[in-house]
C-alpha cells in the first residue's frame, strides 16, 4: 500500500523488532526521527506512519515506539506513552480512525497550512471497514 | 524468633545446585504464592531456575504450622524427616493454609464464608470488618491473621533463597490473581514487608505467564522458526483459590495485555462441593469445631483430595472412608457426576473466558496459542471448556502447567531489575491492563466507572461530575473498584471530600475528577472544582489510593448513610461539557 506521508519507513509487522536489542536502557524518544514538540500533533505523527498506513504498520510503529517511551523501558514519565497508546487505540480501530479522520478533516482548513495537503486524507474506498 | 527458620533451612541434604552462580545481588526474586503450593524462582545469570527445598520440592505447600512457641512454614515443611508435616498434621487445626483465599477480605465475603469448614477457626460477625482467625496449640485457639501467617511464610522462603544465593534477597516479584482488589494488594504488600521484601511489582499470574509467553516467541523469531508475525495467545490459569484468564497480543518481545478477568473459583470450591455432595449433611456435622470433629473432617478432606485428583486420570473412583463416630462415606464418583456437581465453577470459568474475548474484540478463530495453567488445569473438563470456547483442538505444549507464573515473575523480576542479558532473552515488555473498572460513586448507589477494565496502563482518565443540590458546598468522592453496577457491589479503596464549591444552582458546578495509573500500577485520584474558576476557588486535592486500612465494608455502608444524600454527585451529561 502507498505511504502519503514520506515520515518513516517501516518495517512490516514484528518483522525486525527483535532488532532492538537493549532498547530499554537506551530509549527516550530522541532515538525516533524527534518529532517537533509534543503538543497537538496528530495521531499519524505521533506513531510516525503516514496517513494510508495500514493496520499493521500501525501496529509495527506501536511497538517500537512503546519499547522507547513505555516507562518499563526507559522511557521519562507516563505522558509520552499514554499519547502514544491513544494514538494506537484510535487508528488500529477501523471505527474510530474512520471517526477520527472525518474530525481531522473539518478541523483541515485551519491546520492545512501546517501539514502538506492531502497528509491526512485517506483513500477511502481501498481501506474502509463497511 | 527469625533465627529459627534459619538454622531449619541449612539442613540441605537434597540440594545439589551448589554451583557457583554469579552474584546477582539486585536480581529480584520471582514468587508465586499459591492457595496451595507456592514457588519461588530466580534470574541466574542465564535462565530462570526455580528453587527446592530440603525435601526437594518445587511447589511447596503454602501453609504455617503453630505448634507450642515454634512456627513453621510449609517452604521446609518441618524439614527434618521424622517431624515432617503430614497432611493430616496441616489438616489438624495447627495450620494456617488458604491465606491467599483470606487475605484482605470482610467477613461478610463469601469467601470468608466458605472458609468456615476448614480446619482452623474462621469466625465472622458479618458487619463487613475482618474475620478473626486461630490456630490450635495445646487445644486452644491462637489467634493471627492471614498477613501474619503470609510474613512468616514468606520468610521462611527468604531464607531458602538466601542460603542458595549466599547473598541476602531484598526484592520481589509476586504473582497475583487477577481477581484481587487494590485493597488486597495492600495486604501483600504489608506481608512482604513484615518478611524483609520490597515488593517491585505484583503481576497478574496469567500476564506472568503472557511473559514467558512472549519470550519463548521472542526465542523461536531468533532461532528462525517463528513467523514473526503478530501471536494471539488465551491464558487460562485455574488453581486451587482463583481462576484468571487473559489474553495477550504479542511480536517483537512486546506483548500487550488485551484483556483479562478472573474470579474467585478453584480446586478448593471444587474439593468442598465434593465434600458436601458425597456427604449431603456435612455442615451440620461439622458445624462448631471439636477436636473430633477436625479429625473427622481433615479424613473427609484428604479422602476427597485424592478421589479428585485419581479422577483426573480414571473414568470412575470409589470414596470409601470411616469418618468415626457412626459417620462412615461409600461413594462412587464418575466424571459426569463429578460435572454436574461443579457446574457453577465451569460456568464461572466460562464466563470469564467468554468476557476476555469480547473485551479484547475477539472471536475464538482470532487465537493462536491456547495457554492452559495451573492446578486445575488438569481436570478434563476445564481443558475441554477452554479448549472448545477457543475452537482448538490442542493447548499450547512448552510451557509447564505448575511452573509457569513463578518463572514469569522471575523474568519480570530480572526484567525489573534492569538485567542484561546478551543473548537478548530479557528484552521485552509487557504493556499490562488494569483488570478492573475503577470510579467512584454518583447518583445515590450507582457505580460511574472513569478507568473502565482492560483500559491499559499506564493511563489517565477524567470524568465531568456536578452537584445533585442548589448552593451544595461539599460533595463526597468514594473511589470504588469492580465490576457492580451499583457503588456497594464493588470494593471500597477510600473517600475524601471536596469542600468550598461555590453556590450554585445544582448541576451548574463541574467538579472534575482524574484518575491517574502509573506503570508501578500506583493509582490516584486528583480532584476539584473544575468551573468556575477564580481565587476564591479552593485547590485541588490529590489522594493515593487506597487510603482504607480496615472494615471498609461497614466503612461503605456508613458513608452511605451519612452522606449518601447530602453529598451526592451526578455525572456531568456530556451536551454540558466543553
Amino acid at each position: 500500500m502507498a505511504s502519503f506521508a514520506s515520515t518513516a519507513v517501516l518495517p512490516t509487522c514484528g518483522a525486525g523488532c527483535g532488532a532492538q536489542r537493549g532498547s530499554r536502557c537506551v530509549a527516550r524518544a530522541s532515538l525516533v526521527a524527534a518529532p517537533a514538540p509534543a503538543t497537538a500533533r496528530t495521531h499519524y505523527e505521533v506513531l510516525g506512519v503516514g496517513a494510508g498506513a495500514s493496520r499493521c504498520e500501525i501496529k509495527a510503529a506501536y511497538r517500537r515506539l512503546a519499547r522507547e517511551v513505555h516507562p518499563d523501558a526507559g522511557g521519562r514519565g507516563d505522558e509520552g506513552f499514554i499519547r502514544l497508546h491513544a494514538a494506537y487505540a484510535t487508528l488500529a480501530e477501523p471505527d474510530e480512525r474512520a471517526r477520527y479522520d472525518r474530525a481531522v478533516a473539518v478541523a483541515a482548513p485551519v491546520r492545512s497550512r501546517a501539514a502538506p495537503a492531502g497528509f491526512r486524507q485517506r483513500r477511502w474506498e481501498t481501506d474502509q471497514c463497511w | 524468633m527469625a533465627e529459627q527458620f534459619y538454622t531449619v533451612a541449612s539442613d540441605s541434604e537434597t540440594t545439589g545446585e551448589d554451583k557457583s552462580q554469579p552474584s546477582l545481588p539486585d536480581v529480584a526474586i520471582g514468587i508465586d504464592i499459591g492457595t496451595s503450593k507456592c514457588s519461588v524462582a530466580v534470574w541466574n545469570g542465564h535462565q530462570v531456575e526455580l528453587l527446592k527445598n530440603t525435601r526437594n520440592q518445587k511447589g511447596m505447600r503454602s501453609y504455617v504450622m503453630f505448634k507450642d512457641d515454634t512456627l513453621s512454614a510449609g517452604v521446609t515443611g518441618g524439614a527434618a524427616k521424622e517431624n515432617a508435616h503430614e497432611e493430616r498434621d496441616i489438616l489438624s487445626g495447627s495450620a494456617i493454609f488458604n491465606m491467599k483465599r483470606l487475605i484482605g477480605r470482610m467477613d461478610t465475603d463469601e469467601v470468608v464464608q466458605a472458609s468456615k469448614t476448614l480446619p482452623f477457626l474462621v469466625q465472622t460477625l458479618g458487619i463487613g470488618v475482618r474475620p478473626f482467625i486461630a490456630a490450635l496449640v495445646n487445644n486452644m485457639w491462637r489467634s493471627t491473621t492471614p498477613e501474619e501467617v503470609l510474613a512468616i511464610f514468606l520468610l521462611e522462603l527468604k531464607a531458602l533463597v538466601e542460603m542458595h544465593l549466599k547473598h541476602p534477597v531484598r526484592n520481589a516479584v509476586l504473582t497475583i490473581p487477577v481477581a484481587f482488589s487494590r485493597f488486597q494488594q495492600t495486604r501483600i504488600e504489608r506481608a512482604c514487608a513484615m518478611a524483609g521484601l520490597h515488593v517491585l511489582r505484583l503481576m497478574p499470574e496469567p500476564t506472568a505467564v503472557a511473559l514467558l509467553y512472549a519470550q519463548q516467541q521472542q526465542q523461536l523469531m531468533h532461532d528462525n522458526m517463528g513467523s514473526g508475525i503478530e501471536k494471539i495467545a488465551l491464558i487460562f490459569n485455574m488453581g486451587a483459590g482463583y481462576c484468571d484468564a487473559a489474553v495477550a497480543a504479542t511480536a517483537g518481545g512486546v506483548s500487550q495485555i488485551r484483556a483479562l478477568s478472573g474470579c474467585t473459583a478453584g480446586g478448593e470450591d471444587i474439593l468442598q462441593n465434593i465434600m458436601r455432595h458425597v456427604l449431603p449433611n456435612f455442615d451440620s456435622l461439622y458445624a462448631g469445631q471439636t477436636v473430633d470433629r477436625i479429625h473427622s473432617m481433615s479424613l473427609l478432606r484428604i479422602a476427597t483430595q485424592d478421589a479428585i485428583h485419581k479422577l483426573v486420570n480414571q473414568e470412575t473412583v470409589e470414596i470409601n472412608i470411616d469418618l468415626g463416630n457412626g459417620h462412615k462415606v461409600s461413594k462412587v464418583l464418575d466424571h459426569s457426576e463429578f460435572e454436574q456437581v461443579n457446574r457453577a465453577i465451569f460456568d464461572k470459568c466460562e464466563k470469564i473466558i467468554n468476557q476476555c474475548l469480547v473485551d479484547a474484540k475477539l472471536v475464538p478463530e482470532d487465537i493462536n496459542d491456547v495457554v492452559l495453567v495451573g492446578g486445575c488445569s488438569k481436570i478434563p473438563r476445564i481443558r475441554s471448556l477452554v479448549l472448545g470456547l477457543c475452537k482448538k483442538e490442542i493447548s499450547y505444549k512448552n510451557i509447564d502447567a505448575l511452573e509457569a507464573a513463578v518463572s514469569g515473575a522471575a523474568l519480570e523480576g530480572a526484567i525489573a531489575s534492569g538485567v542484561n542479558d546478551s543473548s537478548g532473552s530479557l528484552d521485552l515488555l509487557t504493556i499490562q491492563a488494569t483488570p478492573m473498572n475503577l470510579g467512584i460513586r454518583a447518583y445515590g448507589d450507582s457505580f460511574a466507572a472513569i478507568i473502565p477494565r482492560n483500559t491499559t496502563v499506564p493511563a489517565r482518565r477524567d470524568m465531568l461530575f456536578t452537584t445533585t443540590h442548589d448552593n451544595q458546598t461539599e460533595a463526597l468522592i468514594a473511589v470504588y473498584e469492580g465490576e457492580g453496577e451499583r457503588a456497594e457491589d464493588n470494593h471500597l479503596l477510600g473517600y475524601f471530600k471536596i469542600t468550598g464549591i461555590p453556590a450554585a444552582p445544582k448541576g451548574t458546578v463541574e467538579i472534575s475528577v482524574c484518575m491517574d495509573i502509573d506503570a508501578a500500577n500506583v493509582l490516584r485520584v486528583f480532584a476539584g472544582v473544575g468551573k468556575p474558576q477564580g481565587p476564591a476557588i479552593p485547590p485541588f486535592i490529590e489522594v493515593r489510593m487506597p487510603t482504607l486500612d480496615d472494615g471498609h465494608g461497614w466503612c461503605g455502608q456508613a458513608l452511605a448513610k451519612m452522606y449518601g444524600k447530602t453529598l451526592d454527585l451526578a455525572v456531568l451529561p456530556k451536551k454540558l461539557q466543553p
